[in-house]
């Protein structure tokens, strides 16, 4: 403990989870300059190989990837007809993914947003990172949408265009709302994790050993020179974007949502959507940070960015969203209870004893009890713990959807037109290849670009502090 | 560290002077020696730092920026906007009538209009930081000074623009050493 006391950069061998109620904690351990820690962040990146592990990762990925390509030119060829969506499911596979990956999108528009607003400095270690989950899973998430309307090269009808048929489109159809809360979402968290960016290409522009990564940085980088004038604007710039994107942290996933509330479906038909759909989307996006932050800190020797603290401070906000979850599933059953609505009960008594039973306890289990080990500062720490635990999450906020879409809908209000509903083999290789999509881009991303954000960085670094000089510089001004 | 190949054309271009190049080694040094630069009454200056510092703008007298007016004003009038599109496609021009829904309804065309809302504030934002800050430029006189590379990484600058009413050459470069600048060097175009 001496070592925060004395406020000195090295630290060393120091658990940083604890709080001693007097000093701040240390975000960044290890031999801390400037210097330093460029280049610690751009070791990965400059490094000429990978690690086997990113090698072998990666033929796995593209592999799914080449299946994702397969099973979408497969669809589009032949129709949509090779999925298993039938009456009265007309609502499955890709709805499900759509909403499971849009919901793993939005912890890193949390932590890079609403964090930012509330001065949490510990996001700077893994704002980047959450950031870049963020813009691939809606890209995986985006795909599903332009592909399940069957014909997508007739897409550009979403768009209100003077036309032949003399019509326009129908701006209260959900489908018009998701095209626009997804392209809305993309380019925003793609705008947001560029900008965040720009200066720490710079620095890869600046330390570049190839013509050739000295001009694609160079010009990615837009000239950035780190000039006070340019970091005013910047740093007010990246303030306005966290704002609207905290709005729409918000908004996405109520959006998606209000594609199933506008519905009468019993079991969708509920004013709680909103904010259930926007939890449960940030607990599955804590879970995959935490799930590629455990590994990606050790395979590229960021833990001293990525520290224990952070692992710990993640978890805990899983633990809040798992909370929340459970207290929405126990008012889902109680609204059902106390509506009266015998169609309403009907379909929660069917998700816990239905044909897909197995799936509501899953989803009760693994979002609702397993995550609240993280009450055990143990389990925050011990990685062998943390992990399945947020793999039992993801599968789990999988089922969710599975159960909030498939069993509301095989089950309507007439009992003849019940019917079961199993999903195809492209069903199931079309998620597995988004499972690769993202993969790829999440590996291409840990080896070209900077993974922590190391302007951001520098400054909660203790030697940054410069409030005295600032202070004394502004009396004598006056 | 990849070295710029800069070619001094022998034809016909003669080189001017850009400015004054100073280092310092910490931000704390650098902070003083803003506040002292602006009391000295110097106009075209600049601070170069890898991360941002804090407050450095307000010692160096920046103007607050009108980057958040701009933005206000089209996400204002992108709210507009959509409100108005989604009343002309759908309750003006072709009127659709879907369950006996009315056909102006302002609380369901929220889920048009938010996002087109946050979508023209982003994009604004983007675009107004690059138009503001001049950027992109891809040729810089300061990138052909080898030390300079350092500023998007531990180094702390700042430069004085010759065409500055107070700049002069010698006495620049004196002041800043008084400030404590551990290099000064001149910058040529």
């Amino acid at each position: 403990m001496t070592a925060i006391l004395t406020n000195a950069p090295v630290v060393t061998g120091y658990d940083n989870t604890l709080d001693d109620g007097v000093n701040k904690p240390v975000l960044v351990t290890g031999e801390a300059t400037f210097h330093e820690v460029t280049r610690k962040i751009c070791r990965p990146l400059e490094s000429p190989h990978p690690p086997r592990t990113w090698y072998i990762s990666f033929a796995i990925s593209v592999s799914l990837l080449g299946v994702l390509g397969a099973m979408i030119g497969y669809q589009v060829f032949t129709g949509v007809g090779v999925w298993g969506n039938e009456s009265p499911s007309f609502w499955a596979f890709d709805i499900i993914n759509f909403v499971f990956w849009v919901g793993i999108a939005h912890a890193g528009t949390l932590i890079s947003a609403i964090l930012l607003l509330f001065r949490q400095k510990w996001r700077t270690g893994i704002n980047r990172f959450a950031e870049a989950t963020t813009v691939f899973s809606v890209i995986c998430a985006g795909l599903y949408p332009a592909i399940h309307v069957g014909r997508p090269w007739f897409a550009y009808w979403l768009a209100p265009y003077p036309n032949t048929m003399n019509i326009w489109p129908n701006f209260f159809s959900p489908l018009l709302w998701d095209a626009l809360a997804v392209m809305t979402y993309t380019t925003v968290s793609v705008l947001f994790w560029y900008l965040g960016m720009i200066p720490d290409l710079a620095t890869l522009r600046d330390r570049a050993r190839s013509r050739m990564s000295h001009t694609i940085y160079g010009i990615l980088s837009l000239g950035w020179r780190g000039s006070a004038r340019h970091w005013h604007i910047y740093e007010r710039a990246t303030l306005v974007i966290a704002a609207f994107a905290t709005a729409l942290v918000l908004g996405v996933s109520s959006t998606v949502s209000t594609d199933f509330a506008v519905s009468q479906v019993p079991g969708w038909h509920e004013t709680i959507f909103p904010p259930y759909f926007t939890a449960g989307a940030v607990f599955s996006g804590f879970a995959t940070v935490l799930l590629l932050a455990i590994p990606a800190r050790s395979l590229f020797g960021l833990k001293d960015f990525i520290t224990q603290r952070h692992i710990d401070n993640l978890c805990k906000l899983a633990l809040v969203m798992s909370s929340i979850m459970c207290y929405i599933y126990l008012i889902e059953f109680f609204i059902a209870y106390y509506s009266g609505n015998l169609y309403e009960q009907y379909a929660y008594m069917n998700r816990l004893f239905g044909p897909y039973w197995w799936l509501g306890w899953i989803m009760y289990f693994f979002n609702g009890v397993f995550p609240q080990v993280f009450w055990f500062s143990y389990a925050r720490k011990t990685w062998w713990i943390i992990i399945p635990t947020v793999m039992l999450t993801l599968v789990g906020m999988w089922c969710e959807r599975f159960s909030i879409i498939v069993t509301s809908m095989q089950r309507d209000f007439v009992p003849s037109s019940w019917h079961m509903y199993a999903p195809t083999w492209v069903d199931i290789a079309t998620f597995a290849g988004t499972i690769g999509l993202f993969m790829t881009l999440f590996l291409l991303f840990c080896r070209f670009l900077p993974v922590i954000a190391m302007s951001e960085i520098k400054t909660i670094l203790p030697q940054s502090d410069v409030h005295r000089e600032v202070k004394k510089a502004l009396k004598s001004g006056e | 560290m990849y070295e710029s190949t800069t070619t001094t054309s022998s034809t016909d271009v003669k080189p001017q002077l850009y400015g004054i190049l100073a280092e310092f080694h910490d931000p704390q040094t650098l902070v003083e020696a803003a506040a002292a630069l602006r009391k000295a009454g110097y106009k075209r200056w600049d601070c170069y730092t890898p991360f941002p510092v804090h407050k450095l703008d307000e010692v160096m007298g920046v103007k607050p920026t009108i980057l958040p007016w701009v933005v206000f004003g089209a996400a204002f009038s992108a709210v507009i906007g959509a409100f108005g599109l989604a009343w002309f496609c759908n309750a003006f021009d072709y009127p659709l009538n879907f369950s006996g829904k009315p056909y102006w309804g302002m609380p369901a065309h929220i889920t048009v209009a938010f996002p087109a809302m946050v979508l023209t504030g982003v994009v604004t934002s983007f675009v107004t930081l690059w138009i503001l800050a001049g950027l992109p430029r891809f040729h810089h006189p300061l990138f052909t000074i080898e030390r300079f590379r350092r500023a998007t990484d531990d180094g702390f600058f700042i430069a004085v623009e010759a065409t500055d009413p107070c700049f002069s050459p010698k006495n620049t470069a004196e002041l800043f050493r008084d400030l404590g600048a551990i290099a000064v060097e001149e910058v040529w175009d």
